[in-house]
């Protein structure tokens, strides 16, 4: 299980955008870190595609969206047993340059009522964040999402409401189910 | 190896996910030898002190600049960028001749691009016990192309020989691995036999940070996997060492490096600081090129004469104890080059600091 803490850490925030780091004479510096050839992560994604697709994970699943592999759609199903059992959500993932060193954005797609995610779709979990490892991959992190959707973090929300709500588990699904909008693709 | 702790690390992807074409050329990669973060064959792997391993460059990019770096499997932090490990580096080469050429081209393609070059193989890596006495020098530097890995031009995979995987202590089949971090590899029972003390690496004499790493647990399961026997006949052999009561706790690496990591004091008092992210004597993203701490807490030796950009730099430790080994990335630093005190990255960092850069 992803542990969630640390909710401040939010590269979605604006405000906290941090300096640039000095370029100068470093040796190991930052700059030969950050110069991650691009058909690396290029030859990385493709790698990760094909696991994807081997793998048949039930409930995940994840395409790059049109030729850019950079960006990926993804697609969760609330697991069996939660109050979002049956309910589909989209997702959309987003490359850096130095992936997998840095971790994708990722945003949900759909609108999704959950303490952890706001009203734009961001998430706050930390694996995304400060928590991430380069160890991490697309699968791992729809993983993670899929059961944050089941076990939220109440303690620093992103949505109050839901928050306040889920002590209510009868009255949280209607709410689920009265804002969920069902993917418009097949 | 459980991971440490609970978040989901999965087990590298299966070995046919490499891509089509290489699939098709290649005989499958060991799926133990596959890198967690490049998701390809390991290339120039590095042990990690928690018995995870990656890619030389894929360990170097994911370490952080201005703190303790965490291991991506298992998150157990380490301080120090570890030394290849040859011995993997050669049995790799053996194993998947095709498929590692592939890497090496790959890579070497990329280190062009950087310009700035992961270590080569040398001839005194080879022979073993060596590496201290006779670096090599010669007056204009070896370009990449005349260094002798080039030399393994066979693309069959070849029989493993058991004279590639012995114990420099023991001199039987390495039992329970374990690779300290100059990259050199021993039975996790020859080293927790060895007299208490700082632990150093018997063949090349250089100190080992922490107590005796983790198993590498992938190599273990390839050696048990190509010498059954031999495997069996050390397994039953140390198992009745430890019955007989020597030392009964064998198995008990772990605890025992936790504890030297948490009192330690090497290279640097401020091990602990530094750990706790209150240290202000960190110089940013500059590591030392004799132990692979990265970032350097305390002084900063650089050399002025080393032309690669670079640079080359020691740490206090190894600058006191005069270190001579070659630079982390291939430098052509040589023992009558002279040093001076850098400690500015160390000021950059305290005002990054100043401005709550790291919060």
């Amino acid at each position: 299980m992803p542990r969630r803490e640390n909710q401040d850490v939010q590269d979605n925030i604006p405000g906290i955008a941090p300096t640039p780091l000095p370029q100068s004479a470093a040796k190991q510096a930052l700059p030969v870190a950050k110069s991650v050839d691009a058909q690396s992560v290029l030859k990385r994604l493709q790698s990760e595609l094909m696991a994807l697709m081997m793998s048949g994970d039930p409930g995940v699943s994840a395409f790059p969206e049109g030729d850019n592999i950079f960006c990926w759609k993804g697609t969760i199903t609330g697991s069996k047993d939660t109050v979002y059992e049956g309910m589909v959500y989209k997702l959309a993932l987003s490359f850096p340059n130095d992936y997998p060193f840095k971790p994708p954005k990722v945003k949900f797609d759909s609108s999704c009522f959950h303490p952890n995610v706001d009203v734009y779709g961001n998430i706050c979990l930390d694996i995304l964040q400060d928590k991430w490892s380069s160890a991490y991959d697309v699968r791992t992190i729809l993983i993670s999402i899929q059961s944050l959707l089941g076990e939220p973090n109440n303690d620093s929300p992103l949505n109050t409401q839901a928050a306040a709500l889920w002590g209510n588990q009868e009255e949280y699904r209607k709410m689920v189910e009265k804002l969920y909008k069902p993917a418009q693709q097949s | 190896m459980a991971a440490i702790e609970p978040p989901p690390v999965d087990s590298p992807a299966s070995p046919s996910s490499v891509s089509m074409e290489d699939a098709a050329s290649e005989c499958s990669t060991h799926p133990s030898f596959q890198c967690c973060i490049c998701l390809d064959l390991l290339y120039k792997p590095v042990v990690l002190a928690c018995g995870h391993m990656s890619c030389f460059w894929c360990v170097h990019n994911s370490m952080h600049a201005e703190r303790v770096s965490q291991c991506p499997i298992c998150r157990k932090p380490f301080y120090h960028f570890p030394s290849i490990c040859w011995l993997l580096h050669f049995l790799l080469l053996k194993i998947e001749p095709l498929a590692y050429k592939r890497r090496e081209e790959e890579v070497l393609e990329e280190e062009k691009h950087l310009d700035c070059f992961s270590p080569q193989v040398l001839d005194h890596v080879i022979s073993d016990g060596a590496c201290l006495e006779d670096v090599k020098e010669s007056s204009d530097g070896p370009k990449i192309n005349d260094l002798p890995e080039n030399k393994f031009n066979s693309t069959t995979a070849k029989q493993v020989s058991l004279d590639d995987v012995i114990c420099p202590l023991c001199k039987n089949l390495l039992f329970r691995p374990v690779v300290l971090n100059c990259g050199h590899v021993y039975c996790e029972s020859c080293l927790s036999g060895l007299d208490d003390g700082p632990l150093k690496c018997q063949v090349c004499r250089s100190p080992h940070p922490g107590g005796v790493p983790n198993v590498c647990l992938d190599l273990d399961h390839f050696l048990e996997e190509q010498f059954p026997r031999h495997h069996m006949t050390t397994k039953e052999g140390v198992g009745l060492e430890r019955t007989q009561g020597q030392k009964g706790e064998l198995s008990s690496g772990v605890p025992q490096a936790e504890k030297q990591i948490l009192k330690s004091s090497y290279n640097s008092g401020d091990g602990q600081l530094w750990f706790q992210g209150e240290s202000s004597d960190v110089q940013i993203g500059v590591g030392c090129d004799s132990c692979g701490m990265y970032p350097i807490i305390g002084n900063r030796y650089r050399c002025k004469d080393c032309k690669e950009k670079i640079g080359f730099d020691l740490c206090e430790a190894c600058y006191t104890t005069s270190s001579k080994f070659p630079g982390r990335f291939n430098q052509q630093h040589r023992p009558d080059h002279t040093f001076e005190l850098d400690n500015s990255m160390l000021e950059i960092y305290k005002e990054l600091m100043s401005q709550n850069h790291f919060v």
